[in-house]
């Protein structure tokens, strides 16, 4: 019967170890010992099984059809392969994976341009000894005194001095 | 007035930063009309100069053209001049009284002016440097942010590996499992098979060594007392005349 050939991609572990965070490694580490365990099982069994020599047989065993009746029978044996159940859910993960990652990568460029627009605004301020209250006041708007809720002097609570 | 004083008998200003190199955000406050929108010029590095520690320059400058290096000295003697004669200005007790002051102080200013203006620019120096630093590690730390960001979409874009290699395990196990079943499917049939060949040669053995020991047995059986007794003979004659002809081989 035939073995089946299976596309087995190939993994380059190296350049996945260098993508996982410090958190995550015991769990990598974990998987990888998982997989090259099942590799080596795979490996160790050969693809096609031991041939049978029917003709020795046939010459050997003195009943007569038995030999003919076991071949015709294991020649029409077909071997069932297991039903493949995970690579559904592996295939699920992935998409959700997929979604998560995406919403992750857009919040993380925003918190970019929020950190570049930041970045942009204390490049191009005025520098410090160039500037009055009033420009300090608008480049940094938490600089502001809130006339209104302390009109005394110093305008912010004495804690904060 | 005081004030200008104080700035030029200390001395004591630091240069701040080029003049004119910062551009001024459009709304500054001195300009309070909507229209204008230029940039306000920096803010001045020194202030007015004076001479002998209250007299504007500008006077000088103003009065230089027409009369010339002493002109606004001349000026001063004259109106000086006019005050007393006129009695305008009136000398009497307070007028020691002042001197006597504007002695102290403007010998209080000459001794201790630098230092004081040193101090005031170091409270300013201080306020910027503090500024300067906080704003220098807002700088750093936001960069590191951006690299660090940068870094962890980079991490997530390598998801499909994770994915690839469950996907390589669940067929490894599927693949060993079919090989599984193939190997055990192969090697009961042959053990079927060599049970035959076993039962039957384990058959063939005994069937021989019965049939060995019963052809022995009948043998044995067959031989009569007679026939014994001519053998032995036989046997005995056989071994005598091997001795002789040893012992004659022997001599």
């Amino acid at each position: 019967m035939a073995g089946r050939r299976v596309a087995l991609k190939a993994i380059d572990w190296v350049s996945f170890a260098e993508r996982i965070p410090a958190n995550q490694r015991s769990m990598f580490n974990a998987l990888k010992t998982r997989s090259d365990a099942i590799s080596a099982k795979l490996t160790s069994l050969p693809p096609t099984p031991v041939v049978i020599d029917w003709s020795h047989y046939k010459t050997a065993v003195a009943k007569a059809g038995m030999v003919d009746e076991f071949e015709k029978k294991f020649k029409a044996l077909q071997i069932p392969e297991a039903v493949d159940t995970q690579t559904s859910v592996v295939t699920a993960q992935e998409a959700e994976s997929n979604k998560n990652a995406l919403a992750y990568v857009e919040e993380s460029k925003a918190r970019i341009a929020q950190y570049e627009a930041t970045l942009a605004k204390l490049t191009n301020m005025i520098p410090f000894d160039q500037m009055t209250v009033e420009d300090l006041n608008d480049t940094f708007p938490e600089t502001k005194l809130d006339k209104v809720k302390y009109p005394y002097w110093p305008h912010k609570p004495i804690a904060e001095l | 007035m005081l004030s200008r004083t104080v700035l030029l008998s200390a001395n004591a200003l630091k240069s701040k930063g080029p003049i004119g190199a910062g551009l001024v955000q459009a709304s500054h406050s001195l300009h309070t009309s909507s229209k204008s929108l230029a940039p306000v010029p920096p803010l001045p590095e020194k202030g007015g100069q004076v001479r002998h520690g209250i007299i504007p320059e500008e006077l000088f400058q103003l009065l230089y053209p027409k009369t010339g290096v002493t002109g606004p000295y001349m000026l001063g003697t004259g109106l000086l001049c006019y005050l007393l004669s006129k009695e305008i200005y009136i000398i009497n007790h307070e007028t020691l009284s002042a001197a006597s002051i504007g002695a102290v102080v403007i010998y209080a200013i000459k001794k201790f002016g630098p230092t004081v203006a040193a101090f005031a620019d170091k409270l300013n120096e201080e306020k910027v440097l503090n500024a300067q630093a906080v704003k220098d590690v807002a700088l750093v730390g936001l960069s590191q942010a951006i690299e660090e960001e940068k870094k962890e979409q980079w991490r997530a874009e390598g998801r499909s590996m994770l994915f690839d290699a469950k996907r390589n395990n669940v067929a490894m196990l599927l693949e060993t499992n079919f090989r599984e079943r193939i190997h055990m499917v192969t090697n009961e049939v042959k053990k079927r098979l060599d049970y035959q060949i076993a039962v039957q040669n384990l058959n063939r053995q005994m069937e021989q060594e019965h049939m060995v020991n019963w052809v022995e047995k009948s043998v044995v059986g067959s031989i009569t007392p007679l026939q014994e007794k001519e053998s032995i003979a036989k046997c005995i004659s056989d071994l005598k005349a091997l001795a002789r002809a040893k012992a004659s081989l022997a001599v």
